[in-house]
């Protein structure tokens, strides 16, 4: 085999390899775009309002949302504090935006709803929230009333999709969006994954002046 | 197993301690190890083993920051781990290659009289290594490039290369001694150094002072643990870049001022004593004339050599050149 040919073998092999479907992703690491209308966040096409469920607070307190929430714009997540990804950056993004734009908590609710009540009792919600901020609400129910709460905004339900490469139990695919609520109660805007803290700066003080 | 060819950035890619080889690593390290080997073979020379040690440190300090975990907790996860593999690729790996090149192997993989040895020269000239330098170290830290080149394997490799390519252009005029490859010399080699030490704080500024996440595959990676947010990461990237990469460039501006000053003591002692020799052997040799000539003596002969003046001409002496 000639010096050329093993070199060219090498580029192929090189190609190949970098080429492998696991290296790539589909979410883009600038984070959201500015739309036409000077938000990040995503516009709703379809109207939407805070699901009329009554889920449980950490304290075991009935939680009913549409009364709770109803007054503040509402950032509302769906997720569970095993998730490795996509909740941590979220909330992560969210606390740090809220402190860095001067949001108050008593001006916008951010609320955490556990899609997986099996490993997420009120003790292991509230000690995960404190990573982030201790002033964000965690919700927690059975899955039966979840699952409406997600039906009731078209969001799919959550499915456990195999086992958590770090050994962690199981993982629970969940929709992986923030959707924001006005003080009426209406979905106003949505934050897919990929959000970064520039894009909650930038829309948190609008969501408090034009939600309110 | 999962394989790959460079390290990357997986946004959304769960961390898991399970090992995943980089094919091109191990590739690059072979090639740089078997090239040196095979050319002293071809040249009929011996290795020499200080110099062979330090370029296979070299390349085991590339090979250990590129190669799992490492490379892809640098690429993917950490910023601050990222720097770090910037700091080791400049400031240890591509100094520890160059020192370890051979002369002789310089001027057979580079002649002077071919295009290669021209483009080298020209590239390490030392205000056009400096410029270089700069241009890489600022344009690969935008966050523009390193979110879109370092989602792609063969992105990440390119920006490696850079970072090396830059690196062991900017150290050449500063390690090489060969004059004829533009070599600088004291002081300047210092000054040199200090300058990009300087200008390397403006990014080091950035990454530290900023009060957002400047890259966003650092910001959306999947935490390896709850606590350590992206800015934090991002200020000890900072701190990183600044305090290690400053201790280790001056530290070696340190070395290479020290060694300096030792050698020009060291060639100060030398001439005395050749000086020193030389005047006791004239006077030797003045001795016997002297006790020849009469009392009065030759004025144009003996009180001018033993003062110790030179003789017209004398090659040795730089004050008769």
């Amino acid at each position: 085999m000639t010096r050329r040919s093993v070199g060219i073998l090498a580029v192929l092999l090189a190609v190949l390899t970098a080429c492998d479907p696991a290296s790539t992703t589909s979410i883009a690491a600038q984070g959201l775009q500015r739309g036409p209308d000077g938000w990040h966040g995503l516009p709703l096409e379809v109207e939407r309002s805070l699901p009329d469920v009554t889920l449980l607070d950490t304290e075991d307190e009935p939680f009913p949302l549409v009364d709770e929430l109803t007054g503040t714009p509402t950032l509302l997540f769906f997720g569970y504090t095993s998730c490795p990804d996509i909740c941590p950056v979220h909330l992560a993004a969210i606390a740090s935006a809220m402190e860095s734009s001067g949001t108050s908590y008593l001006d916008v609710d951010v609320v955490f709803v556990s899609v997986d009540p099996e490993r997420d009792t009120p003790e292991r919600i509230d000690d995960y929230l404190a990573n982030f901020s201790a002033r964000m609400i965690g919700l927690h129910e059975d899955l039966d009333v979840v699952g409406e709460a997600l039906a009731a905004l078209d969001l799919p339900g959550p499915i456990v999709e195999g086992p958590d490469p770090r050994g962690e139990g199981d993982l629970i695919g969940h929709p992986a969006q923030v959707i924001v609520f006005d003080a009426d109660g209406e979905a106003r805007r949505t934050y897919p994954f990929g959000a970064r803290r520039s894009d909650w700066i930038g829309d948190l003080p609008r969501i408090v002046e034009e939600y309110s | 197993m999962n394989v790959a060819f460079w390290c990357s950035s997986e946004p959304g890619q769960i961390w898991t301690w399970r090992y995943t080889p980089f094919l091109g690593v191990w590739a690059v390290a072979g090639a740089l190890i078997g090239a040196y080997v095979l050319a002293h073979r071809r040249a009929g020379r011996v290795l020499d083993p200080a110099m062979f040690r330090r370029w296979c440190f070299g390349v085991l300090a590339l090979f250990a920051v590129s190669e799992w975990p490492l490379g892809q907790l640098g690429v993917g996860y950490f910023a601050t781990i990222g720097i770090l593999r910037y700091v080791v690729y400049t400031f240890v790996a591509a100094p520890l290659l160059l020192s370890g090149l051979p002369g002789w192997l310089l001027d057979r993989w580079f002649p002077l009289d071919s295009t290669r040895g021209r483009a080298l020269s020209a590239l390490t000239s030392w205000p056009a290594a400096l410029i270089i330098f700069n241009v890489v170290l600022f344009g690969t830290h935008v966050p523009i490039t390193v979110d879109t080149l370092k989602v792609w394997q063969l992105g990440s490799f390119f920006v490696d290369v850079l970072h090396l390519g830059a690196a062991l252009i900017w150290w050449f005029p500063a390690i090489r001694r060969e004059r004829a490859r533009g070599a600088i010399q004291e002081p300047i080699r210092a000054f040199y150094l200090f300058a990009s030490s300087v200008l390397m704080f403006v990014p080091a500024a950035f990454l530290t002072f900023s009060p957002l996440p400047l890259y966003g595959l650092y910001e959306l990676a999947p935490p390896l643990w709850l606590g350590f947010d992206p800015i934090s990461d991002q200020q000890a990237a900072g701190i990183m870049m600044n305090v290690v990469g400053g201790f280790v460039l001056w530290g070696i501006i340190a070395a290479l001022f020290i060694r300096w000053a030792k050698e020009n003591e060291h060639a100060d002692t030398v001439a005395k004593r050749e000086r020193d020799a030389r005047t006791l052997a004239r006077m030797a040799a003045m001795a016997p004339a002297s006790a020849d000539a009469p009392a009065s003596g030759d004025a144009a002969g003996g009180p001018v050599a033993a003062a110790g003046g030179a003789a017209p001409g004398d090659p040795d002496d730089p004050a008769s050149a």
